[in-house]
């Protein structure tokens, strides 16, 4: 792993001193009068300005959304600049429909990255395939004669973009503004739902956004779960089987894990059960052994069927590994299934941490769950 | 045109610091064919493409007119030298034509364009080697015979000074070998080329060279005409030749001879019993011989495979000791076999010999 | 040379250069947004108003159709190149690892800039692909001086091809999914997304390296009836075999770093071109390959775009399905001949 790194030093050392960094250019400055009030989103800010431009700043990258009546500023170097109204929109971050859709906005969307029948919403997924959203292509080769064809006024590009940095260039290069959003990166799961309001910015249309926001955290708010001891918390583990037999976890400041956590439950794996560093995003594959070792006596066990399809018995998972039969969570029944929308249903996760504290609280038979399913 | 084109002095050839033969010092003139002999793995073909500078020499030189080979540039060395191989050429889709063009290639442009003279030249060596008609043919259509021909005519093509040739005649038949050897011998006279080859047909290299080089343990052992060489036993030294035996004026080789006591007596001359003589070895029966002259023409087929023998000086007629010293072997023999049927002033003695035994049976 | 041959070989260039015209012209006008094919031409010399057409034809279109055919052209000299070289008909441009090291680099680059949160920009994926490839390329100019023979120079070079095959699937174990899928997506070709700066990169390159391989021609020429001969006709071979590797690796190199490593075309079209013609002499096949190289990949992307439009094909997927068969079909002939000589 070291001679990785070094390697992986020395080429990107090479690269970077041949081509230069992305220097830091002098961005145009504005008057600002206020920002917007963000409960648990970390990713992003925005600053209203005096000319009523709104400065976004997601992760370094800064965008000028300028409203119809208004014109651009002369000087708006480091900014890309999104001029409303903004029609035509190329969705290529899955988690963003579902906030478009929610505040109305599915109707500006025309085109997007994910086939209809990888949609499991069920608006989107009739959208798409009835041609109101278009399918162009993956985010790594969209079409681009579409993009300029139908002049599109904004791609919303998740981080995957950066893998491919020849697509960004070439959308810029087309006048098209793209913008990366970083939601899978926030911490609070809340605070992925919370993107709503910088979309409904952008729309037009913020006190909708601002409203539906409200609504849907109001239940959340209402547990009460902080003040139940770490002890006493039931402990679970969200996993799924690889296709190589590998069982990937998500890692522990992963949304997913703080779900659980703020859903009143306790989630299972530490850093130093796995070596990572605290602040590890997303997920990782452990082996089977060092699954079991740290999950075998956990109080609840939850499958991802995101990527492999939704399971219905407790033999459908130990015919995932049968190592799974041992565990304290399957000889006590306490095994539960995720639904295959968890993930696009972005405004759902106020609900989706109600439907875990159920769980967790033992109330889980008698409420009913949005998002999740007790395995046979 | 005469005067030494190729000479080496003190050069010792080998691989890497490998020496397998030292010490070489021979002279080439135009016109001359030079052909090295010697037992398998002593290192003819080394010498052969160190001549040809496809293999740096470990010590000493070779020189072409006097220009040491080390110093030229390949594109010199190019033009003056031109090379024929046994080893399998592995063109594709080339036809006859195009294999000897490339002949020309030190004296062609950049671009490798041949010009209407380099086309006249190559049609000339094509004819001179009789492949002209082979000139649209895919070089992996046709025969070995005719495809050595095709790079003898390349290396023509090349209008060298010298012309190396390692085992020229190898995959062809008795035909194609007296041509080609033919061939290379009129090259050398009308256009004054030095010929270097290295043949395994001995009677061929006797026949076909003015000098012979003889390679024997790492060394080169002797030059000379091929009248110096073949005689004696040398070349049976050179080749410690130990299942048979080679006759040098000839340059043929007879199967080994079948020893023991003689249970057949076979009466020849004249040549009449070569054919008796090889039968009994075939079958492996040793006989005696007699009265042979010593310049009778089976003589040496005599000498190599009779168990005993018994000659007569040459020109005189065959004397009565002769006779009685046959008749005494003949009693030994269980058979005799006359193969002459003329009698003359020579032979006589022979007639007399067949009486007695005629006489000696009835008993 | 032969009337009958002369005959044949004019047939086939105009043939080739038709197709390419052909080819090069349906590349232009057929795509998913419906332009008209005067709108296009239009677009192309400036009367165009439709400003989205305009740049659909420039911008999109047009460099990727030059590209295309830049690159064909320069897969197939490569391919030429090494078969010759080696006298070996499944040579192909990745033969010497050009492509592995190139997916190594970019696998490392990749992974080690996205860990530190550093951003990448094409160029410098294109940089890093580059820089693998020439590191490949150096290995077996070293090793090249030490073989005996040149069997033993494809084996090395498909040792380094395993080697960095290794190293990359040792770096992708350590990777995100998210990296893993790019990397494959990288690794499969593709000529989506080329810009006419790229362009201009490439055609300096490629035309160059075709021109430095085609007066090349003579010595090549010479090695087709072995080292041996070609020595002798003045030849000098470590020269030659280093410009040879050179030469294939820059052509290579320059496809794997701009269009990912397209398989099949370097080792189907000299095939084909060869089989046309009649003939293996470079001064004939190498720019006869060329234009059927960008012949081949015109057609090969077009079918990529539009047979399951908008879902665009990998430009590898394409090129096997058509090259894997004539790859077969010319291992079958060649046992027919009468054997080589």
């Amino acid at each position: 792993m070291r001679m990785v790194r070094l390697l992986s030093f020395i080429t990107a050392a090479a690269l970077l001193s041949v081509t230069g960094c992305e220097k830091r250019k002098d961005t145009a400055e504005f008057d600002i009068k206020g920002s917007m009030e963000l409960k648990y989103s970390e990713q992003f800010r925005v600053d209203y300005c005096e000319n009523g431009c709104s400065v976004v700043d997601i992760g370094g990258a800064k965008y000028l959304i300028v409203p119809e009546d208004v014109d651009i500023p002369d000087d708006t170097t480091g900014m890309t600049v999104i001029k409303q109204p903004v029609e035509n929109i190329y969705v290529a971050a899955t988690s963003a429909m579902d906030l478009f859709d929610s505040i109305g906005g599915l109707n500006r969307v025309t085109m997007t990255s994910t086939t209809a029948d990888s949609w499991s919403l069920p608006v989107v997924k009739d959208a798409v395939s009835s041609g109101d959203i278009e399918y162009i292509g993956k985010y790594s080769s969209p079409d681009y004669e579409t993009l300029v064809a139908e002049k599109c006024g904004l791609a919303l590009e998740s981080t995957m973009i950066y893998h491919t940095p020849k697509v960004k260039e070439q959308l810029e290069s087309f006048d098209i503004p793209v913008m990366v959003e970083r939601s899978s990166y926030e911490t609070h799961p809340l605070g992925r739902m919370e993107w709503v309001k910088l979309y409904g910015l952008i729309l037009g249309d913020y006190e909708a956004a601002e409203q539906l926001f409200s609504e849907k955290t109001k239940a959340f708010e209402e547990l009460s779960v902080g003040d139940i001891p770490d002890t006493e918390r039931k402990t679970a583990a969200f996993f799924y089987v690889t296709s190589n037999g590998y069982f990937n976890i998500r890692k522990p400041a992963d949304y997913v894990a703080r779900m659980i956590g703020l859903a009143g439950g306790k989630y299972i794996f530490t850093a130093d059960d796995l070596s990572v560093d605290d602040n590890a995003l997303s997920t990782m594959n452990i082996q089977a052994e060092t699954f079991y070792e740290l999950a075998h006596d956990a109080d609840i066990l939850i499958y991802n069927s995101t990527i492999d399809g939704e399971l219905n018995t407790i033999d459908e998972l130990i015919g995932k590994n049968s190592i799974l039969a041992d565990f304290r969570a399957v000889r006590e029944r306490n095994v539960w299934c995720t639904g295959q929308n968890m993930f696009q249903q972005t405004t759902g996760a106020a609900d989706m941490i109600c439907d875990l504290n159920s769980i967790f609280t033992d109330k889980a038979d008698s409420a009913e769950l949005t998002y999740l399913h007790r395995l046979d | 045109m005469s005067g030494v084109i190729l000479s080496s002095k003190e050069l010792s050839v080998g691989y890497g610091k490998k020496v397998v033969v030292s010490g070489l010092a021979f002279e080439v003139s135009r016109g001359e064919v030079l052909t090295i002999i010697g037992p398998n793995g002593a290192g003819k073909s080394t010498i052969l493409r160190s001549i040809a500078a496809q293999l740096p020499a470990i010590s000493g030189t070779v020189s072409i007119a006097k220009n040491d080979l080390a110093a030229m540039s390949a594109h010199d060395i190019a033009q003056k030298l031109s090379v024929c191989f046994t080893e399998r050429i592995t063109a594709e889709r080339m036809t006859c034509e195009d294999v000897v063009s490339t002949g020309r290639y030190p004296y062609t442009g950049r671009l490798g364009i041949l010009s209407d003279n380099d086309r006249k030249v190559v049609h000339e060596a094509m004819e001179l080697t009789g492949t002209i008609y082979l000139a649209d043919t895919d070089i992996r259509c046709i025969s070995d015979g005719q495809r050595q021909t095709v790079m003898l005519a390349r290396a023509i093509a090349q209008q060298p000074e010298v012309l190396v040739l390692d085992e020229p005649t190898s995959f062809l038949d008795i035909n194609n070998k007296l041509r080609l050897l033919s061939i290379l011998r009129e090259l050398a006279r009308s256009r004054g080329i030095a010929v270097v080859q290295t043949l395994h047909e001995l009677d061929l290299a006797q026949r076909f060279s003015d000098k012979l080089l003889c390679i024997r343990e790492n060394k080169a052992d002797r030059i000379g005409t091929p009248e110096e060489i073949f005689t004696g036993a040398y070349i049976s030294e050179l080749y410690s030749i130990t299942s048979g035996t080679f006759e040098p004026v000839y340059a043929t080789a007879e199967a080994p001879k079948v020893s023991g006591e003689p249970q057949v007596f076979v009466i020849g001359g004249g040549g009449s019993g070569i054919d008796t003589y090889r039968r009994l070895q075939r079958q492996g029966i040793p006989f005696a011989a007699g009265v042979i002259h010593e310049n009778d023409i089976e003589y040496p087929v005599a000498g190599s495979l009779a168990a005993e023998l018994i000659t007569e000086k040459a020109f005189e007629p065959i004397s009565s000791e002769s006779v009685q010293k046959a008749l005494a072997v003949m009693k030994k023999c269980r058979e005799v076999i006359c193969c002459v049927n003329e009698f003359g002033t020579m032979n006589m003695g022979n007639k007399k010999l067949l009486e007695e035994y005629e006489r000696y049976s009835k008993v | 040379m032969s009337r009958k041959r002369a005959i044949r070989w004019t047939i086939c260039f105009v043939s080739l250069v038709l197709l390419a015209a052909v080819s090069f012209v349906l590349e232009l006008v057929i795509g998913s947004a419906d332009i008209s094919v005067s709108d296009v031409f239009s677009a192309l010399t400036g009367n165009n108003s439709d400003k989205a057409a305009v740049t659909i034809v420039r911008d999109i279109r047009l460099p990727r159709t030059l590209a295309a055919a830049l690159l064909g052209g320069a897969l197939s000299v490569s391919g030429f190149l090494l078969q010759s070289y080696f006298n070996n008909p499944i040579a192909g441009p990745y033969v010497l690892g050009i492509s592995s090291g190139a997916k190594l680099t970019v696998a490392l680059a990749m992974m080690f800039t996205m860990k530190y949160g550093i951003l990448l920009n094409s160029a410098e994926i294109v940089g890093a692909a580059f820089v693998g490839s020439m590191l490949s390329m150096g290995a077996i100019l070293l090793l090249s001086g030490r073989v005996r023979n040149m069997a033993q120079l494809i084996i090395a070079g498909v040792m380094i091809g395993y080697i960095c095959s290794a190293l990359t699937e040792l770096t992708v174990t350590f990777a995100d999914d998210a990296n893993i899928v790019n990397l494959h997506n990288w690794s499969m070709g593709s000529f989506s997304g080329i810009s006419m700066d790229n362009v201009n990169v490439i055609a300096v390159i490629v035309l160059a390296a075709t021109a430095a391989a085609f007066m090349l021609s003579k010595p090549m020429s010479a090695y087709q009836l072995g080292e041996s001969y070609a020595k002798n006709m003045g030849v000098d071979l470590k020269l030659f075999r280093t410009a040879l590797i050179l030469l294939s690796s820059i052509l290579s190199a320059c496809v794997t770093a701009f269009a990912g490593p397209v398989s099949f075309v370097g080792i189907a079209v000299p095939h084909l071109v060869r089989s046309a013609f009649g003939t293996s002499k470079p001064i004939v096949i190498i720019p006869a390959s060329f234009i059927g190289g960008a012949v081949f990949c015109l057609v090969c992307d077009l079918i990529a775009r539009m047979l399951f439009a908008p879902v665009e094909l990998s430009i590898s997927t394409v090129t096997a399905v058509f090259g894997a068969p004539v790859v077969i079909m010319a291992m079958l002939s060649r046992r027919n001949q009468k054997g080589s000589v």
